[in-house]
C-alpha cells in the first residue's frame, strides 16, 4: 500500500515548544495566588497511627488548612486494578512514606514549617520485606486479606510428562531488581474549582481518564464536577498511571476558594510512587538433543510492596510470557504477588516481561551452549510462526515476526563475533569480549481485558479539522502517530490537523498510555473516525460533483470524479459549498481488541489479540579488574507490524535499550535506602552505545495500517542480551540483575580461588 | 540585594535575597519557565543556563553569583529575528526530543560544546553531554542532532 504520511518521518508534534523551552509541563503553569501543597509521610514502614495532633501545625504562620483522612469526603481507597491504597492513611501505615497529612499553605516554607510541628504517634508493627517471609503464616499481616494480592497460573500439556521425554533439563534461580522509573520531570500538578464547582485537575499523567475516575470516587461526587487535563508530561515509563499528586490537588481544590499547587521533590518522587516488581524465579526447563523445547516449569514471585497497583498486571504478565517467543507443549506457571512493607511496585515499561526475560533467554542460552547450537539456531528451531500455539493455548494466526527479526540480527552476530574474537586477540589483559543473542515477546494492550479506545474527528464548516483523543503522550510520540494516521485515512496533508488531547471534559477515555497500546488501539480507533469522516466527504463531494459517491477520488486534500482530475476541489471548497456556518460533519472511531479472560486455574485464553516481537544482539566488554561491564554495540531488530513514524520507532528502540543498559548493569532501588540521583545512577550518555536498530514489518491485520506497538518491547531484551554476551566473555552465567561491579568482581575472585586451589 | 546581571542579552536589576536559588530566581521571579528543576541536587543537567558562556546549573547557584554575569537561558538563545537558533533546528530535524524536559538544558550544554570545539567526534559529544541526563531518548538523536548542528554552523561560518 502506498501511503504519503504513515510511514514518513514527519516533524514531532509539539517539538518547536519543546527546543525553544515555551512547553507547559505542570511546573510552568502560572496560577496566581496558588497554594503550596505538601504531605507528611510515614517515618516508619508499618504501623498503627495512635495519635494525630495537628493543632500547633494549624497554628504556623502562612497555613492554611491541615486535612487528614477524616477530610475526605468520598471513598478513601484508591488503586487501578484492586482498590487497597488510602489518599491519606488514617489507620495504618503499610511503608515508610505512607501520607498521613495532608498541609496547604501560602509557601513552601511555611508549609515545612507545618510539616515539622505535626505530632503524628505510630505505634510501630513488625515489618517484612521478602515477599517469601511475608508468605509465611508467621508473617507481619500488611493487609486484611494477608500477604498474597494474587496468583496466576498456567497449564498447557503435562509438564513433568515433558520433562521425562527431555534429553536435557536445566533448572536455575533468577533475581531480577527493585528499579525507579526516573523520569525526568517529577510529579506535579495544580487544581482550581470553576465557576460551575468543578475540580479541575492540571497533572503530569499517563492517564487522564483514569485519574478522572478515580478522583470522582475520592471526592464523592458526579463525574462532571472533575476534569483532568493532562500537561505536557516529561516521561512516565508507567510511573504516572498511578495517581500522585491528584487526590492532593482534588482534595485540597474541593475544600478551599484557592487554587493550588503541588510538586514532588526528587525525594519525594523516588519514595512516594511506584517501582519496578523485583522478580525471583525458579526456571526449570526442558528440550531435546536434536533441539526442540519439550517443557517449561517456572514459579514466579513478585515483590509488590505495600500496595498492589499493576501488581495483578505483572504477575499475569510474567506467567503469560515465561516461555519467551518459543513453541513448548508443555507449560506450568505459579506467579504470586506479594506484599512487603516496602515501597509499592507498580507499572514500569514491560510489566513483569523485562524480568521474566532474564529468565527465559538465560535458559535459551544455557540450553543451546548444553545441546551444541549457537543461540540463533536454537532459538529459530524453536520460536513461534504462524499457526504456533502459546501457554495460553491462543493460536497465533498473523503478524508473527520472530524469526524475521532473528534472521535479520543474524549477518551482525557474526560480525561481532569476529569483532571480539579480533579486539580479544589486540586488547588489554584483563579486558573480555563478548557477544550475547536474547528475543522477546510482548502482548500489546491489557492482559485478558477488555481495553478499548475511542476518538473523534471533527471538520468545520470553514474546513478545520480536528482531532479529538483522550491519549496522553508523554514524550513517546502518540500526538504525532495519531495525527499521521487521522491524515493518511482522510487523504490530508500532517500539518492540516488540529489536536486536542488528554482533557476530560473534551475527550473521550482512550485508555491509559501503557502496554504498548496506543498506536495499535488508539490509532485504529482514530483509524476508525477518520475513515467515517471520509465516507461523509465523499458524500458531500459527489453531491457537489453531482456524481455517485462510490465514483469520487479523496486524495491529497483534494476531492474530484474519477478520471477527472483536471476538476479537483479542496476540502475547504468542498465543505464551503456543502456545510452551512454551525454545521460540523464528525465521525466517531472505537475499538476494542478481542481478548478473553484467562481462566483462574489453567491461565488458558486469549490474552492479546496481537503480539510485538524481537532479536537484539550485544557485544559487551568486561573488565576483570574493576567488573565493569560496557555495551559496545548493539542491533536490535524490532517487528512492528507497520512503522507509522520511522523516526519514533527508532526513538523507542534507543530508548529502550538504554534503559535496558541501566537495568542489567547497575540500577538498584533499594527500599528505604536510596533517596535520590545521587545514589540511583541512570544511564548517562556514555553509559549508551551506538544503537541499530533494524524495523521488521509483518503487519498485523487488526492495527492500523498493520500497526502494533514497540515502547515496551524496546528494552525487554537488553538485559538478557547482556547476560549472555557476559557469559559469551568470561563463562560465567550471571543470574541476577544488576550484572554491576561486584557482581562481576565477586565472579572474577571466586575464579581466581578456584584456580588457585587446582 | 540589588541584583545586576546581564539575561539573554538584556540588562536586568533586581533586588533579591541573595541566597535565592538561580533557577527561582530565572522561573518564579522572571517568569522564564524554560529552564526545568528535576532533581534540585546537581545530580541531572535539566536547569542547566549559560553563565558567560559557560554551562552551570541554576539549582546550586545562588542570586549573589549572577552579579555582573552574562546569562542565557533557552529563552534567549536564538537571535532576534530567528526562529530558531541552528542547534535548536538540528534538534527538531534530528527528531533528538522526546519528552523534552531534559532539552532545553542539552540545547545549552551543546551551544557550550560546539563554541569551545566546532567539529567534535561522537565520542566526545557523548562525554560533554555526560552531565545532562535524558531518560527518554537513549542519546542517539541528540548525538545526531549535535552532528548536525555542527555542520550547520560551519556552513554558516558561524560560532555558537
Amino acid at each position: 500500500m502506498i501511503t504519503k504520511v504513515v510511514g514518513k518521518r514527519v516533524e514531532r508534534v509539539g517539538i518547536l515548544d519543546k527546543v525553544t523551552g515555551k512547553a507547559k509541563y505542570g511546573a510552568d503553569l502560572e496560577i496566581p495566588n496558588a497554594l503550596i501543597l505538601k504531605v507528611y509521610r510515614s517515618p516508619v514502614p508499618h504501623g498503627i497511627v495512635r495519635k494525630i495532633d495537628t493543632s500547633e501545625a494549624a497554628g504556623v504562620d502562612g497555613v492554611v488548612r491541615i486535612f487528614t483522612a477524616k477530610d475526605i469526603p468520598g471513598e478513601n481507597l484508591y488503586g487501578i486494578i484492586n482498590k487497597d491504597q488510602p489518599v491519606l492513611t488514617g489507620e495504618k501505615v503499610r511503608f515508610e512514606g505512607d501520607p498521613i497529612v495532608l498541609v496547604a499553605a501560602e509557601d513552601e516554607e511555611s508549609a515545612d514549617r507545618a510539616l515539622a510541628a505535626l505530632r503524628v504517634e505510630i505505634d510501630e508493627l513488625p515489618a517484612v520485606f521478602d515477599p517469601n517471609e511475608a508468605l509465611k503464616p508467621e508473617a507481619p499481616s500488611i493487609h486484611e486479606k494477608g500477604n498474597l494480592l494474587f496468583e496466576r497460573k498456567i497449564v498447557k500439556g503435562d509438564v513433568e510428562k515433558g520433562f521425562t521425554a527431555s534429553d536435557i533439563v536445566i533448572e536455575e534461580t533468577y533475581e531480577t531488581n527493585m528499579l525507579e522509573h526516573a523520569y525526568i520531570e517529577p510529579e506535579v500538578g495544580v487544581a482550581y474549582r470553576d465557576e460551575d464547582g468543578c475540580v479541575v485537575v492540571l497533572v503530569t499523567t499517563q492517564n487522564p481518564h483514569s485519574d478522572h475516575a478515580q478522583l470522582v470516587s475520592i471526592l464523592g461526587v458526579e463525574p462532571e464536577k472533575v476534569r483532568v487535563i493532562q500537561t505536557e508530561t516529561g516521561g512516565g515509563f508507567g510511573g504516572k498511571l498511578d495517581i500522585s499528586v491528584q487526590p492532593f490537588l482534588a482534595l485540597a481544590a474541593y475544600h478551599l476558594d484557592r487554587p493550588v499547587r503541588m510538586v514532588y521533590s526528587r525525594e519525594e518522587s523516588f519514595q512516594a510512587t511506584a517501582k519496578r516488581h523485583p522478580l525471583k524465579i525458579r526456571m526449570k526447563t526442558g528440550a531435546t538433543r536434536d533441539g526442540k523445547l519439550t517443557a517449561m516449569k517456572a514459579e514466579i514471585i513478585a515483590d509488590t510492596g505495600a500496595y498492589g497497583s499493576y501488581g495483578i498486571a505483572v504477575a499475569t504478565r510474567a506467567a503469560v510470557h515465561a516461555t519467551g517467543p518459543y513453541e513448548v507443549p508443555n507449560v506450568y506457571v505459579e506467579s504470586k504477588a506479594v506484599y512487603t512493607n516496602n515501597n509499592w511496585s507498580g507499572a514500569m515499561r514491560g510489566f513483569g516481561v523485562p524480568q521474566i526475560a532474564v529468565a527465559h533467554e538465560s535458559q535459551m542460552d544455557k540450553l543451546a551452549e548444553s545441546l551444541g547450537f549457537d543461540p540463533i539456531t536454537f532459538r529459530m528451531m524453536n520460536a513461534f510462526t504462524t499457526g504456533s500455539v502459546t501457554p495460553t493455548g491462543q493460536t497465533l494466526n498473523a503478524s508473527v515476526g520472530i524469526r524475521e527479526t532473528l534472521k535479520k540480527i543474524r549477518p551482525y552476530y557474526e560480525q561481532l563475533l569476529r569483532e571480539a574474537d579480533a579486539t580479544q586477540l589486540s586488547g588489554l589483559t584483563g579486558m573480555k569480549y563478548g557477544v550475547g543473542v536474547a528475543s522477546m515477546w510482548y502482548g500489546i494492550g491489557n492482559t485478558g481485558h477488555p481495553n478499548p479506545s475511542s476518538a473523534q474527528i471533527e471538520v468545520d464548516h470553514e474546513g478545520n479539522v480536528t482531532l479529538f483523543t483522550g491519549a496522553a503522550d508523554i514524550g513517546q510520540g502518540s500526538d504525532t502517530v495519531l495525527v499521521q494516521i487521522a491524515a493518511e485515512t482522510l487523504g490530508l496533508p500532517f500539518d492540516k490537523i488540529h489536536l486536542v488531547r488528554a482533557d476530560t471534559t473534551l475527550t473521550t477515555d482512550a485508555g491509559a498510555t501503557s502496554a504498548s497500546r496506543q498506536t495499535y488501539i488508539s490509532g485504529r480507533a482514530v483509524y476508525e473516525a477518520a475513515l467515517e469522516v471520509r465516507k461523509q466527504l465523499v458524500e458531500r463531494a459527489a453531491k457537489v460533483f453531482k456524481v455517485p459517491a462510490n465514483l469520487m477520488v479523496c486524495e491529497g486534500g483534494f476531492f474530484f470524479p474519477q478520471y477527472r482530475e483536471f476538476q479537483k476541489l479542496s476540502l475547504t471548497d468542498i465543505i464551503r459549498r456543502s456545510l452551512v456556518p454551525g454545521e460540523v460533519i464528525r465521525g466517531e472511531g472505537y475499538f476494542n481488541p478481542e481478548t478473553t479472560s484467562l481462566d483462574p486455574e489453567t491461565g488458558q485464553g486469549v490474552p492479546y489479540t496481537t503480539y510485538a516481537f524481537a532479536s537484539q544482539v550485544s557485544l559487551v566488554e568486561v573488565d576483570l579488574v574493576t567488573g565493569q561491564v560496557g555495551v559496545v554495540k548493539t542491533i536490535s531488530a524490532h517487528d512492528v507490524g507497520k512503522a507509522v513514524n520511522p523516526a519514533n520507532v527508532e526513538g523507542q528502540i534507543f530508548s529502550g535499550v538504554a534503559m535496558g543498559i541501566g537495568m542489567g548493569l547497575f540500577e538498584q532501588f533499594y527500599p528505604r535506602k536510596t533517596k535520590s540521583l545521587d545514589t540511583y545512577l541512570i544511564p548517562t550518555a556514555m553509559d549508551v552505545p551506538e544503537i541499530t536498530p533494524v524495523i521488521v514489518e509483518v503487519p498485523e491485520p487488526t492495527g492500523p495500517f498493520g500497526a502494533k506497538g514497540v515502547g515496551e518491547p524496546a528494552l525487554i531484551p537488553t538485559a538478557p542480551a547482556i547476560l549472555n554476551a557476559i557469559h559469551h566473555a568470561t563463562g560465567w552465567w550471571v543470574n541476577r540483575i544488576p550484572a554491576d561491579l561486584e557482581t562481576i568482581r565477586g565472579l572474577t575472585s571466586a575464579d581466581e580461588m578456584e584456580k588457585s586451589k587446582s | 540585594m540589588k541584583i545586576s546581571f546581564t539575561l539573554n542579552g538584556k540588562p536586568v536589576s533586581c533586588d533579591l535575597p541573595s541566597n535565592r536559588r538561580v533557577v527561582d530566581v530565572l522561573r518564579e521571579d522572571l517568569g522564564l519557565m524554560g529552564t526545568k528543576e528535576a532533581c534540585g541536587t546537581g545530580e541531572c543537567g535539566a536547569c542547566t543556563i549559560l553563565v558567560d558562556g559557560i554551562p552551570r546549573l541554576s539549582c546550586l547557584m545562588l542570586a549573589a553569583q549572577l552579579e555582573g554575569r552574562d546569562v542565557t537561558t533557552i529563552e534567549g538563545l536564538s537571535k532576534s529575528g530567528e526562529t530558531l537558533h541552528p542547534i535548536q533546528q538540528a534538534f527538531v530535524e534530528a527528531g533528538a526530543v522526546q519528552c523534552g524536559f531534559c532539552t532545553p538544558g542539552m540545547v545549552l550544554a551543546t551551544t557550550h560544546l560546539l563554541s569551545e570545539n566546532p567539529r567534535p567526534t561522537r565520542e566526545e559529544i557523548r562525554e560533554a553531554l555526560s552531565g545532562n541526563i535524558c531518560r527518554c531518548t537513549g542519546y542517539q538523536k541528540i548525538v545526531d542532532a549535535v552532528e548536525l548542528a555542527a555542520e550547520k554552523l560551519t556552513e554558516k561560518g558561524e560560532t555558537a
